[in-house]
Order: C-alpha cells, then structure tokens, then sequence
C-alpha cells in the first residue's frame, strides 16, 4: 500500500511539468528544430501533430528532406500529389450522390417504414427489428461517410490538410442525427468545410453560415421576425419524423449564440445578452429552400427583421436585408477576440492541451498580417518555439481518431471500404460526426482518457497487430523483420514508436516474448503490446 | 487604471491556469488508490439507477388519467379502455402492460410524477434530450451531464471505479465529463480480450506493467483505474451470476442491462450512479392501446423492474430507480391511430426510500385551454425538481447549483418522492 502512497505524489508532481514547461518554453528565437531536438525527433514530432503519425520509413524520409521543407509542402496542399487518394475515394459510394438524392433515399425509407408499420398493424415491433433494404442502404451510406474520413485521414499524402479538416469539422459541428443533417451532412463536409480548410477564416465562416446543415443543425432556417408569416402554406412543411410542425413564430437565438460564443468571439469575447438577440435579429431568414427535399440556402424576405441593430457596439441601420449579416460575418471574422479564440484553439490542437501564451500570440499577429489566412497561422505556429519547446513534445495524448489512425499507419495497414475502422474509432468514444452539442469533440486529453476506452484501445491494439481488426489488412512480417527477441524489440521501438520505447517497456516486452517461439506470433505480440502501451498514446 | 487592470489580468490568468489543472487531475489522483471498501460503506451506499425512455414516452398512456372524460374524447383508438386500467387513486391508473408493477404501488415503493418535464418548448428529439441530459435546458453548450457534474462535486464515493457506470456501448451525455465513469457494453467482455483465460490473464499483467512503469499523468491513473475494475470483475465472475428470488429478467437490452446493474449492486463494489437506455418509445404510427406497440414496450419495462426489484431484494431499501423521458405527447390521436411530439409526460420513481403510493406533481388538466400551446400536457414540474429531489434527499448531494447551473434547486417545489 505504501507505494501507492508514493506513486500518486509523483503524479501530481508530473503534472505540473508540462505547464512549468509552458511557462519556460516562451522566447529564444533560435529554437527552431534541432537545438533540443535530433532530426529524427523533430520528424516524429512533425508527423505526430501535423499529420496521422508516421508508416514505416516516414521518420527518415522527413530527416532527410529536412523538417522546414517538409512543412512547407504540407502547407500547400493543392502542389502534393495524392493519386492513390483519388483512387480509393472512387470507391466510395456517397460521393456519387448529392444532398438531394440523399435527401429523397432517406424520405423514401421513412415513407416504406412507415407503410410497413401501418400494414404490419398490431406487430409493428417486428418490423422495426428487421429493416428493409432501403434501411439498409442508408445506414451503409451513413456509416460509409465516417469511414471516408478515416481512410482520408490514413491514406492521404496531405496530411496537414486532413487534420484541418477535422478540426474545422469539429469547431463548425454539425450532428450527423438530428433530422435532415442525416443527408445534409456530407454534402457540408465535402462542399463547405474541405474546400476552406486551408483558406481564409472569413470565407470558412460565411460558407457555414449559409449551408443548410448549420442552418439546421442550430435551428436558424426557422428563425423568423416577429409577427410575420410567409406567402405560401409553410405550416405544410414536414420534418423527418416530427409530423406537422407549426408556422415558426418569432427568432430563434441558437445560431446566433453559437456563432457567438464557439465560432467566432469565444464565451468570454465580451458579447452580451443583447448583442446575440441581434444577432439573431440579422439572421432572421436566413433558411432553407425544401430542407426535406435537400434543398440548398435560401434567404426568405418576408421572414426579415428589417429594423435597427446594435452589435457589440456597430450600429446596423435599419431597411437592410440579406447583405447585413454578411457585414456582420465579416466584421466577427475579424473581430481581435476571434482571433484570439481560433488561434488559441489552433495552438491547444498543434501544441498543448493548455496553450502558452507566446504561441497564440504570434498565431494572432500572423492573422492579422494576413487577413486570417489559415496558412499563415499555422506556418507561425509551427515556426515558433513553444511548437519545438521539449515541454511540449509528447505533451498530448491521441484523440481515438488518431490512435486508430495512427495505428493503421504505423503497420502500414490497407483499410477496406467497410465501415469497420470508423466503428472502432466510435467504439473508442468518438463517434464520426455524432457530436451532439456545438462544441465538436474536445482536444484535452481529459476527455478521452478514461478507464473503459485505455482498456478498449489496448483490445483494438492488440486486434490489428494480429491480424484480427476487422477492416483492415495488415502484413506485419513486411515492416517487422524476423530476428531474436532483442532485434524484434528494436525494431519495434524504431518502426512503432519512433525510438520513445522506455526502459520499462522493453523488459516488460523481453518477458513476454521469453515465452513465445513463433515468429510470427512473437512479432503480433510485441506490436499489439507496443501499440496498446503507454507510450503510443502520446503524440 | 492600468495597474489594477494588470493586475486582474493576471489573476484572471492565474485562475485559469488552476482551473485547467485541478478538477479532472486531482480529482482523479484521488481515486488512485482502491481499497476494498469496508463492509458497512458498501452496503448501505445509497443507489441511483435511471433509466432514459429515448424517443418520449407517451405518459398518458403510461400513467392513464382515465377518471377525465376528455382522455376518452381525444384518443377513440388508442385509449387505454376503463375496464382495462389499472387503477391507482381514482383518477389515475396504470397501463395493463405495467401490471407487473401494481404489487410495488400497493407496498408503497412506486409513485408516478405526472406533467413533468422541460421549461424549453423544444419538440425536437435532439434537443429534448440533450437538454435532459446536461441539465440545463435552453443552453445547448454544457459541456457535461448533470449525473456527472454530481459526481464530481460530490468525491466521497470516488473510492471506488464502479462508481457511475453507464449500460452501453458509449458514455451517454448525462455521464460525459471529468469524473470517471465507466461505459460497459457486457460485464463479461470487460477487460483484455483474448481466446483463453490463461492468455487473457497474462495479457491483462503485461500491460498492467508496461502503464505502471510508464505512463505519465492521466493514463496512469485511468490505466490503474481500468485494471483495478478488471481484478474486482474477475473475482464477481459475472458469466456465473444466477438472480435470485427467481427473478426473471425478460430478454433484451433492457433486462440484461438490470440484471448487470443488480449484480454490481449485490457484490457491494460501490456503486452509486447507474444508467441505461430504453428505446422504441417514438409511436407515431399504431401505438396501441391495452394492447400493441406501446404495450410491447412498457410490458418489457414492466417485467424487468419487476424482476430487478425481486433479484435485489432486501437490498432494494438503498435502491431508487428513476425513469425519465425526453417529453411527452399530444393529448389528441394523431390520423396514424398514433400520437406526435408533445410537451409534459410522466416518470416512474421506485424503491425502498420512495414515497409510494401516489402520484405526485400538480396535474394541470386535460382542458384545451389548461394544455400547453393548446395541444400538449403542459409542464407543472420541472425536471430539474426532480432530479434535484432524488440527489439530494436519497444522494445526499450538497451542492446542487454546482449540478444544476443557472437553476435555483428549492425543496419547497421537490415533488416529494423521497420519504422524509
């Protein structure tokens, strides 16, 4: 019991480091790679935030081109080749299909469901155990579209860009299950976020404004000026299995707080009360033309407030309509409070769960050099010295996205098209585009460590390494070559973990191998253990 | 001006620093130490099972109020016929297919809180739940659930990895947040996977070693967390349980979810939160009345109460289950002999430190012109009340507005479902 004792006071004193470190790691200009860091280090460093983590022969290739290159390319996308990418995506099924054919699929199997129920009568709980094929169908869609994230995200050769992807994924959310955002969602990935994710901030922002499944998602299609009531019967609309919905009767504020509070300013941007009921005034309208059928944006006139606004202090003079809420959007987009937000975001992501102060204000001086282009943030961010700072690397532990997709990378694994590895990544906690709440999924670790999920990526670990993680082939005698014991370590901690195998580790691993005389079984044992241990969870 | 402005800019940095550090980290460096606990702590620890009806439950079909003759008058097809109800006090009575339950209303351990429900008007699933879930309706960015923030305010029982634990595949909203909590899918799969005992044993070791000898921070107390939890699993043998008292557990999620949570119960390893989904409640479309879909639903539910408070037994005196919906529905039969989106609906307390035998809340009526927007049950408690009521008086939560932000928690309106 007395170790116990021990043991949780070297804990708290370990948890202090990363932030003393913070706190240190603010100016020398000359930390750029290299002065505590090898070339080997500052690529694994490189490959673990800016992209899925390193395959096999990643860390040497990045030495060798050199670090700064290598990011630079990864900052312009559109000039790396992604062939094999291309290749792949063409087998996925939902990019063949617009939000409309979406829309009209899942309005047909509502429609045969429910003509199923009606008949089935008094038995209807049968029926609902046995889907029908269209059922089928859209579910396979649905679970496809997450797994087109992962293999993106694993396969692709621009690597920064997936990862923005996904972090602007998450700070623009949207709920794949709330009614018509089941078919407006991929829609909105493929044509609001993946366009703008290495773009301008402003752009980025009024493209979400404008897209049906955030006009959905957060309810501001539905926000009308008080008192009026449109032209044509609307109180006939219909939404996915709500029935008849009234005639909306006033503005509705959720957008509005939103854009607010996560999108833009932040919760402590010094907005208040009244500012959002304007905001949500300005946005009256804003909705969306047959949402059933997967209509695109629409600004409904009669539905406007065309009275006075007051936000954050800038009048908004009266008898305006569509054009003032893209004023506002860019006067938010430029906001110094949003700026700070987003860039603090970026560095939480690419830096520390709590970001030092010095990397978020240079992200905001490059933002303002650059009128918010993404870039440039980031190539501040990744030039600074908190990025390189030792405090910092290894600081944060995997999101289940980049555990599974890390994972798959390190054994150099060829994910299928089943919907497989998007389901270990939801059964790790992260559900693809099933966040219901605003906030997208949280960066801190705290989120995502907890006793059920550590034992779940262990399983999910040691199932890919021996060949049993369905979704994905893996051909482990490829990447790790026969040899003893003490070579199969070796190598496991060069090719896995990058070199960051502790001492502990490796007797732990020389124990269990002692027993093991297959060599294949040996090599499943050490990677699955490698991958399920400590270490790899870092990043 | 510009040194006091400094000078709350740096205690505003200073407060934001502990704040990023404490809760989660020393909360849970808290618990990095499990001893079994003592007999006495174990067994009198008051329990919480809830239990989500996802999709509203239609309350007024759960909870009848036959003695209105407008309930007869808006639903021709899908009222619950006299002759059929249950009847409790009168005015109220039970759904036949919750017959299984009478026995606990007649000994007192059931009560029914009728028009109970959201302040926030939403019909939306999404939202309705959401808001249910994180306990602050109308704030849609709560980062965590109210069962959670409990937890986190109330650390006396974090001795223990069982502490709250979710019946599922996946933390549900109501326990997201930075006490630990436990999701279990099967109680049996929990821990290492691997084909024999032998192996899985000596895998569950090496990695026990590799987190103990390496892992910093978090994964080091969630890592010892987790294997904790598996030793304690291991010696309950979850694959032998029998219930007892002859409790039959009917079969699905639903019983195979109450037949775990009894077991943790009974094996006195600290259990204090525990929660469950129970779907198909959305009848749109032939709902049924003394018999049909609806009855399907609430038969099942029903039947494994009835069986979980059998297999609990003598123990159920520490036990409070509480079932809650995301809101009701309409008063009036919809053209599909079923029922739409609604506001209020009724939820079931039951246990030994409940105050049964009654329906509780203040019943507004079933007049068009008492109903809400003219359609629905219109809302006379506020969950909240509920919710509050039951962490309170049976938890003994100390904190409730840390539970309930923005919520000002009054005894005075506690529904009264405890015994005082």
């Amino acid at each position: 019991m007395k170790n116990r004792v021990v043991w949780r006071s070297l804990v708290v004193v370990g948890a202090c480091l990363p932030l003393v470190g913070a706190q240190h790691a603010a100016p020398p200009q000359s930390v750029m790679p290299g002065a505590a860091l090898t070339p080997q280090d500052s690529a694994l460093h490189v490959l673990n935030r800016l992209a899925y983590g390193p395959r096999p022969g990643d860390v040497p290739r990045v030495a060798a081109e050199g670090v700064m290159r290598w990011i630079d390319r990864q900052l312009s996308p559109d000039g790396i080749d992604d062939d094999r990418l291309a290749l792949r995506e063409r087998r996925f099924d939902i990019l063949r299909y617009d939000r409309g054919d979406l829309a009209a699929m899942y309005t047909a199997a509502q429609r045969e469901r429910r003509e199923r129920k009606l008949a089935a009568g008094e038995t209807a709980q049968d029926s609902d155990r046995l889907p029908d094929p269209m059922m089928l169908k859209n579910r396979r869609l649905a679970s496809e579209f997450a797994d087109l994230a992962v293999v993106r995200a694993a396969l692709s050769e621009r690597q920064l860009y997936e990862v923005m992807v996904d972090f602007w994924t998450n700070h623009f959310n949207v709920y794949f299950a709330k009614g018509a955002d089941r078919f407006l969602t991929p829609d909105y990935i493929e044509h609001t976020i993946r366009p703008r994710a290495m773009g301008k901030f402003q752009d980025l922002l009024i493209a979400t404004a404008r897209s049906p499944a955030m006009l959905f998602y957060l309810d501001n299609w539905e926000s009308v000026a008080p008192g009026t009531s449109p032209p044509f019967p609307l109180s006939a609309r219909r939404r996915g299995g709500q029935g008849v919905r009234p005639v909306p009767k006033g503005i509705n504020e959720n957008y509005a707080r939103e854009l607010l509070e996560l999108h833009t300013l932040g919760v402590d941007g010094g907005y208040t009360q009244q500012d959002v009921i304007d905001v949500a005034r300005i946005f009256t309208g804003w909705s969306i033309e047959r949402p059933q059928q997967g209509g695109d944006f629409e600004f409904h006139d009669w539905a406007h407030d065309r009275g006075e606004k007051l936000v954050l202090g800038v009048r908004f003079e009266g008898g305006h309509d569509m054009d003032e809420g893209i004023r506002l959007l860019k006067l938010l987009a430029n906001h110094p409070a949003t700026m700070h937000h987003v860039s603090r975001k970026l560095c939480q992501r690419f830096v520390n769960d709590d970001p030092p102060d010095g990397c978020v204000d240079d992200a905001v001086a490059a933002w303002r050099r650059s009128s918010g282009d993404m870039r440039e943030v980031l190539r501040a961010i990744f030039h600074g010295p908190d990025f390189w700072a030792a405090a910092n690397v290894r600081a944060k532990v995997k999101t289940p996205l980049e555990f599974v997709v890390s994972a798959a990378r390190a054994v150099a694994a060829e994910p299928d098209t089943s919907p497989r590895l998007a389901q270990v990544v939801a059964r790790l906690g992260e559900p693809l585009y099933l966040h219901v709440a605003p906030d997208g999924y949280p960066e801190r670790e705290a989120a995502w460590v907890n006793s059920g999920a550590l034992l779940d990526r262990m399983n999910a670990a040691v199932a890919l390494a021996s060949g049993k993680l369905p979704g994905v082939t893996v051909v482990l005698d490829s990447i790790v070559s026969a040899g003893d014991a003490e070579q199969l370590i070796g190598v496991v901690n060069e090719k896995i973990l990058g070199g960051t195998m502790s001492e502990n580790t490796k007797q732990v691993l020389r124990r269990e191998l002692a027993g093991v005389g297959d060599p294949a079984q040996a090599r499943a044992l050490a990677v699955g253990l490698a991958i399920g241990g400590p270490e790899f969870q870092r990043q | 001006m510009s040194i006091s402005r400094r000078v709350f800019v740096k205690s505003g940095g200073l407060a934001l620093v502990s704040f990023g550090l404490d809760p989660l980290f020393l909360a849970r460096a808290a618990f990095t130490s499990y001893e079994p606990l003592p007999p006495h702590a174990a067994c009198c620890r008051p329990v919480l099972v809830c239990l989500f009806q996802r999709g509203a439950v239609d309350g007024l079909n759960m909870i009848v109020p036959h003695g209105d003759p407008i309930y007869y008058q808006e639903r021709p097809r899908i009222a619950v016929p006299e002759k059929d109800v249950l009847d409790l006090d009168g005015y109220f009575g039970l759904h036949p297919g919750l017959a299984a339950l009478k026995p606990l209303w007649e000994a007192k351990t059931l009560a029914a809180i009728h028009a109970i429900g959201s302040p926030d008007a939403t019909r939306s699933h999404f939202d309705a739940q959401d808001y249910m879930e994180s306990g602050t309706p109308g704030m849609k960015a709560t980062p965590d659930g109210w069962l959670n923030r409990y937890c986190q305010h109330d650390r006396e029982h974090q001795d223990t990895p069982f502490r709250a634990v979710a019946f599922g595949p996946q933390l549900p909203r109501i326990l997201a947040g930075t006490a630990p909590s436990l999701a279990i899918d099967d109680l049996q799969a929990f821990g290492l996977r691997a084909p024999q005992p032998a192996a899985r044993d000596r895998l569950t070791r090496a990695f026990e070693e590799l987190y103990a000898g390496s892992a910093t921070g978090l994964l080091s107390t969630s890592s010892r967390e987790a294997f904790d939890a598996v030793q304690m699993l291991k010696r309950l043998d979850p694959g032998q349980y029998r219930p007892a008292n002859g409790a039959d557990y009917p079969r699905g999620r639903l019983g195979k979810a109450l037949l775990e949570i009894a077991q943790l119960i009974k094996a006195d390893i600290g259990l204090q939160v525990a929660f469950a989904d129970v779907t198909g409640w959305d009848t749109h479309v032939n709902q049924g009345a003394t018999e049909g879909q609806l009855a399907g639903r609430l038969g099942e539910l029903g039947e494994a109460l009835a069986a979980f408070t059998r297999d609990v037994g003598e123990r159920m005196r520490d036990v409070v289950v509480l079932t809650m919906s995301e809101f009701g529905r309409t008063v009036r039969e919809n053209g599909s002999s079923g029922t739409d989106h609604g506001h209020a609906t009724a939820m079931l307390v039951l246990g030994g430190p409940v105050n049964g035998g009654r329906v509780l809340g203040k019943w507004p009526g079933l007049d068009p012109a008492q109903r809400f927007e003219g359609r629905d049950v219109a809302v006379t408690t506020d969950f909240r009340d509920l919710f509050a009521e039951l962490l309170a008086r049976h938890l003994g939560a100390r904190d409730l507005s840390a539970v309930f932000p923005g919520f000002v928690a009054n005894c005075e309106r506690f529904p009264g479902a405890i015994r005082g």
